[in-house]
């Protein structure tokens, strides 16, 4: 609105006083006249909101309606004219000599780490992790932030520290190149605690060693241990993601968040198409496809789960589906037994499945308007009259609608070791894929 | 033979704890994982006006819980403490973070002020 030219004042609530505020400064408005108001104000009745438009600003103890007339017209300062750029110096490229404990009490007190022991990027670590590619150390690999501010951009040399640190091996490096070309953070900046998770198909599973059988989405594994690491590493440090107050606001916070939902596709023991040959890639090429949203849940937890009865597997998986979020996503990760028994039963590609599940996964309609998602992107859609929004809004409560607005935002993959017919299903949206070879 | 186990142990012990204190008190430069931030054009805010009399101020509630709400009673106050300035509430078209170009273009050529709010 300022660069139109037009006044503004934001009314905010002071749960977010310093993600605003540094937002505004990465925005080059460091005194954005920004109003706060207790939080929060979901949920609450008109009568409330009234009390707080006349009541203090938590954060400054001015009144809020005054400050909201001061806001639009109080005289602009010196300093709210100013123009030209904010720089920052960058950071020294080396750091010490110090002694190891000492650099590990550095390291954690600057947020450079997930709290948990890093292994030291020392010259001769970072030099050998770089005979793991082919690419110059000083070439740029993207760009990232975690939230809503300019994104920082990387080169392969600064990856490779944080792929360092994570313990990744030279060998590792052209995956975490690929997931760091994304741009996209592991971290999401939302108050949903948001977690991500990142497809592997193509020969590099194998060339790394990674775990797609046995235990494979599990702490057994030191590829997948220690890709999903470095990503969560390269987007604290190098996306600025993550950081508490600055440009985190998850509320709980998510486990996930460590190491990621690193998956390993099982493509010898799957009877379907690999998740990258799906999206576009040639069969044989090594890919990452990048999902993002709220979790996993486990099928086993599905009804009818376990039953005596030859397992209707796809029943059991959108029994798992009516509990999640409306108009999301899903990924489905099925173990091969699982994927094999849907295969018997007629499902003989991924995507006639995922055309059976979102027709037989339904929800009311009363459910969908309270859905925080529906309200943020479904009601704005339906108020404009876009269709089958604007006609599901108007339908009644009890009427019932898909639980996912197409089949394509149900995606399946296999992984695992045949030890149990089970699935997973993840309420997560596909984002994108990248090819790992040209980082090799 | 015992005592000559017994010397051979100590020795390995003395030798590991020396090593040990050696390595922890070793110096070893590392290189640094944070990145830098872009440099960040400054923009300078648009000019006010003395008062809102006579004045067109938007109302954009950008979709979040309880904003439209709480947006609605700032203009309740205006309505009854300013009723010079002219008000308009308007919810952004599209998902929190998108823009929505038809109702800039709007704000851009008839409003003079806008208070936005972001529930929560």
């Amino acid at each position: 609105m300022e660069k139109m030219g037009k006044p503004a004042a934001g009314v905010i609530t002071n749960r977010f006083v310093e993600v605003a505020r540094a937002n505004a400064k990465k925005k080059g408005m460091p005194n954005a006249r920004l109003v706060f108001v207790p939080h929060p104000v979901s949920g609450m009745k008109p009568e409330q909101h009234r009390a707080y438009v006349v009541g203090k600003d938590p954060a400054t103890g001015k009144q809020v309606i005054q400050e909201i007339v001061d806001a639009l017209t109080a005289p602009l300062t010196d300093e709210d004219k100013k123009t030209g750029f904010v720089q920052t110096k960058a950071p020294s490229r080396l750091i010490g000599p110090q002694t190891p404990d000492n650099l590990q009490r550095l390291f954690h007190a600057s947020g450079w780490t997930d709290y948990l022991p890093v292994i030291l990027p020392t010259e001769k670590k970072v030099s050998d992790m770089l005979k793991g590619t082919s690419r110059l150390p000083e070439e740029v690999v993207g760009k990232m932030a975690g939230g809503d501010y300019e994104p920082w951009e990387y080169t392969v040399e600064q990856v490779a520290v944080n792929a360092v640190m994570a313990g990744a091996k030279p060998e590792h490096l052209p995956l975490i190149l690929a997931i760091a070309s994304t741009g996209i953070s592991s971290i999401d900046s939302s108050p949903d605690s948001l977690v991500r998770a990142v497809v592997v198909n193509g020969p590099v599973r194998e060339e790394i060693g990674m775990n797609f059988e046995t235990g494979a989405m599990g702490p057994f594994n030191q590829a997948n241990a220690v890709i999903g690491r470095a990503w969560t590493l390269i987007s604290r440090n190098l996306g600025n993601a993550g950081i508490v107050g600055e440009t985190y606001a998850g509320s709980q916070g998510n486990s996930l968040n460590y190491n990621n939902i690193v998956i390993a596709e099982n493509e010898g023991r799957s009877p379907w198409t690999p998740l990258s040959v799906q999206k576009g890639f040639k069969a044989g090429e090594s890919v990452i496809s990048i999902f993002t949203g709220l979790g996993m849940h486990p099928g086993q937890g599905a009804k009818r789960a376990g039953a005596v009865l030859k397992p209707a597997y796809n029943a059991q998986i959108s029994s798992i589906l009516d509990t999640f979020a409306g108009h999301f996503a899903a990924l489905i990760v099925c173990d091969p037994l699982v994927a094999k028994n849907l295969k018997e039963a007629g499902f003989d590609t991924k995507e006639k499945l995922s055309q059976w599940l979102q027709l037989n996964t339904k929800m009311a309609v009363a459910d969908y308007k309270e859905s925080r998602f529906a309200a943020l992107y479904d009601a704005p859609l339906a108020k404009k009259g876009v269709q089958p929004y604007a006609g599901w809004f108007k339908l009644p409560a009890t009427a019932r609608i898909p639980r996912f607005a197409s089949a394509e935002s149900i995606e399946i993959v296999v992984t695992g070791g045949e030890t149990l017919a089970v699935f997973q299903a993840g309420n997560l949206k596909y984002m994108t894929s990248a090819a790992v070879d040209k980082w090799r | 033979m015992k005592i000559k186990s017994a010397f051979l142990v100590t020795a390995i012990l003395l030798f590991s704890t020396v090593s040990t204190v050696s390595a922890q008190d070793a110096r070893i430069t590392v290189l640094n994982p944070k990145g830098t931030p872009p440099p960040t054009p400054l923009v300078p805010m648009a000019p006010r006006p003395a008062s809102l009399e006579g004045k067109t101020v938007y109302f954009m509630d950008i979709g979040y819980d309880g904003g439209a709400s709480l947006l609605h009673e700032i203009m309740a106050w205006f309505t009854q403490n300013q009723p010079a300035a002219k008000l308009e509430f308007r919810a952004k078209a599209g998902a929190h973070e998108q823009e929505d170009a038809k109702l800039w273009e709007e704000i851009r050529q008839k409003a003079d002020a806008v208070v936005i709010a972001i529930g929560h």
